[in-house]
């Protein structure tokens, strides 16, 4: 079933087109990658999802209702966790967490319990009665997060939500997102890091111009460029390797020999390393370096636009 | 409509009340039921708001004259009256109820019913009015995008014969050069040979044997000629595609004053005629595009590369690019181009000008 349909959607600020007749559909379950460039129109999407901005034109559906239709529905349902923090410095965490999970109807012992869960959810229970002042950047993230989650909805929508954090935190918030992936949550992540949606996302949309250039699960979208990947073997000589012999184990494509070099191309998924390091070791041939070229998202976005991510 | 029930109602009172002006009542209700009729039938807005006028006077003569009941009839004439004038709903609302201070008191309570009924339907009208009016535009625009869209379609279509039909011709014309040209001229000197051979049989058995060998090679080249040209039968898409790209190029760099580069990568045998077509014609578009815009440009690089699962075809100047640009008619053709090829473009200003257009392969 498809939690999110967006058809045809649009957003002009004067004539600078923000979201350009974007379409996409979002399965339960996913997590879904917004992955492009700062300014490619990744948050302008989200904040008409939820409902923050007004579109020019096109239909966003969640759940099957049209959200300009049923703001209250869609908002019980959906949890933003937005890209500049959304806390209050002089309400503890727990009052954080507390104050909006009222704001989505929550009272008694139910708002109680749920805030204690999504406080322990993001490993701030202990912290609970503390100011967020005294948080580092990566706390205040992750309470950002709980204040999103602690009403249980449906679709979770993050924001780049690892932006100038520290490493560990930035674990953290992954392993989190995966968890509640787990749970049960859809969830829509934007990044312009390509190796944490790499990591995380079961689809990505590759967003560029506010246009989508490509979406699928990564196989898919690296399966646009190659379908092949480099292995390079640096051995000591090449007199006794056996190009043939190569080209025979399953899954490799071509053998090139260039000085002491072995160039192989093999299909992606193949999982044919082993064998092919089986093959030299056999033969008594000593490898020097061993060097893997796969296609990343990376390159996929660097192919498909011609810019990197990082450049603005 | 609520106008008819409203006279229905109205007569109904009148001939209860069993009214001493029948007879005045009758005529004004049937010069009130004629005036708007005749309303219906006017266009200009001064003549429909004169008779609307002179329907609310009748309807204040013949309160006074037969029966103050006919006062009923006014929030509508008023209400009919001020949406000609204003688009504001609060004004012709106030200006509707309004005659409730100048009237009976008993009758005040029914005209206050009658006034916020006939306001509640009124409104409701209106308001459905505009949504049949939007629907309808809405409609018209959705057929008329459905008929572009068929014709588009239609085109292909007769494109892709075209086509067909045109490779079929050159195909013809390379055969019958060829055969007039190689196995024609073989044939024919295989033929003199043969002759003389046949003349030389009884008089220089040698010679003629020599004649006849030489017949034989000819003829023997001919056939090879025969199989080569069936063999070169086909010039293959790539051929035809990347060609006219390259013409199209070479003849903007004649024109103009920037050099131009055509690149090209990957199995371009891939690309099939439609998709070559999109090409040429974005490829078009966006050199047009950078002669009008990027004056302060001097290179141009067209990029075409055949990935595994689409082609990609870049054309980038190395002007000062534009950060914010309106898209005009010819980036919308190229979008609704590639579009149509299930593919996407891509706009870029930020580092000189480029426009990349993104064409999915057909999977074999």
């Amino acid at each position: 079933m498809n939690i999110l349909e967006i058809k045809h959607l649009t957003k002009k600020f004067g004539d600078f087109i923000a979201v350009d007749d974007m379409s996409l559909t979002v399965g339960e379950g996913e997590i879904f990658g917004f992955l492009g460039s700062n300014g490619a129109g990744k948050s302008t999407t989200i904040n008409m999802i939820s409902g923050l901005l007004r579109k020019n034109n096109g239909s966003i559906k969640m759940l099957g209702k049209e959200t300009n239709k049923h703001p209250i529905f869609i908002k019980k349902h959906i949890g933003l966790v937005p890209q500049e923090l959304a806390i209050y410095e002089d309400l503890t965490a727990y009052e954080n967490v507390s104050f909006f999970a009222g704001l989505y109807g929550l009272r008694g012992e139910k708002l109680r319990s749920r805030t204690i869960e999504a406080l322990e959810f993001v490993g701030l229970a202990e912290k609970h009665k503390s100011y967020p002042k005294s948080f580092s950047g990566g706390m205040k993230r992750r309470l950002n997060i709980a204040c999103a989650i602690a009403h249980q909805p449906k679709l979770i929508i993050m924001d780049e939500p690892t932006v100038g954090i520290d490493p560990q935190s930035r674990k953290y918030i992954l392993q989190s997102v995966q968890k509640l992936n787990e749970m049960g949550c859809t969830i829509i992540y934007t990044s312009h890091y390509m190796e944490e949606v790499e990591e995380i996302c079961t689809k990505i949309a590759i967003i560029d111009h506010g246009k989508i250039i490509a979406d699928g699960t990564k196989e898919q979208l690296k399966s646009l460029i190659t379908d092949s990947k480099l292995i390079y073997i640096d051995v000591k000589d090449t007199d006794h390797v056996d190009i043939d012999a190569i080209k025979a184990i399953p899954g490799v494509a071509n053998v090139t020999l260039a000085e002491n070099t072995i160039q192989i191309h093999t299909e992606l998924g193949a999982n044919n390393l082993n064998q092919i390091i089986s093959y030299f070791i056999e033969n008594k041939i000593e490898i020097r370096t061993l060097d893997e070229k796969e296609p990343n998202l990376e390159t996929v976005f660097l192919t498909l636009t011609g810019r990197t991510l990082r450049d603005a | 409509m609520s106008k008819l029930i409203l006279i229905f109602f109205i007569m109904l009172t009148f001939l209860y009340a069993a009214a001493p002006n029948l007879a005045w009542g009758i005529l004004f209700l049937l010069l009130y039921i004629s005036l708007n009729i005749t309303i219906h039938l006017l266009k200009q807005r001064y003549i429909v708001s004169l008779f609307l006028l002179v329907s609310v006077t009748i309807t204040l003569i013949a309160c006074v004259q037969a029966n103050p009941i006919f006062i009923l009839l006014m929030p509508l004439s008023i209400l009919e009256l001020c949406q000609l004038w204003t688009k504001k709903t609060i004004i012709p609302i106030v200006f509707a109820i309004s005659p409730v201070f100048y009237i009976q008191q008993e009758l005040q309570a029914v005209f206050l019913l009658v006034a916020i009924y006939t306001i509640t339907i009124f409104t409701f009208e209106k308001y459905n009015e505009q949504k049949h009016v939007k629907n309808e535009q809405q409609l018209d625009w959705m057929r008329n995008t459905n008929q572009k869209l068929i014709k588009q379609i239609h085109e292909n279509d007769t494109y892709l014969k075209q086509s067909a039909y045109m490779f079929r011709l050159e195909e013809r014309n390379r055969i019958s050069q060829q055969i007039h040209d190689d196995v024609g001229h073989a044939i024919t000197g295989a033929l003199i040979q043969m002759e003389a051979s046949k003349r030389m049989l009884h008089v220089d058995k040698e010679k003629a044997e020599e004649l006849l060998q030489n017949a034989i090679g000819i003829t023997q080249e001919g056939i090879e000629h025969i199989r080569l040209t069936l063999k070169n039968m086909k010039p293959s898409t790539e051929q035809v595609g990347i060609n006219r790209l390259k013409l199209i190029i070479d003849e903007f760099t004649a024109k103009h004053d920037k050099q131009t580069i055509l690149t090209y990568d990957g199995d371009i045998d891939q690309v099939n005629a439609f998709q070559w077509e999109v090409i040429q014609k974005n490829t078009t578009e966006a050199l047009t595009n950078t002669m009008k815009y990027a004056e302060n440009s001097t290179q141009i690089a067209v990029n075409v590369i055949v990935l595994n699962k689409l082609v990609k075809v870049e054309v980038k100047d190395n002007g000062a690019g534009a950060e914010r640009f309106e898209k005009g008619l010819g980036i919308i053709g190229m979008e609704e181009r590639s579009a149509s090829m299930g593919g996407q473009v891509i706009v870029d200003g930020t580092n000189g000008f480029s426009v990349t257009t993104l064409l999915p392969l057909q999977s074999n």
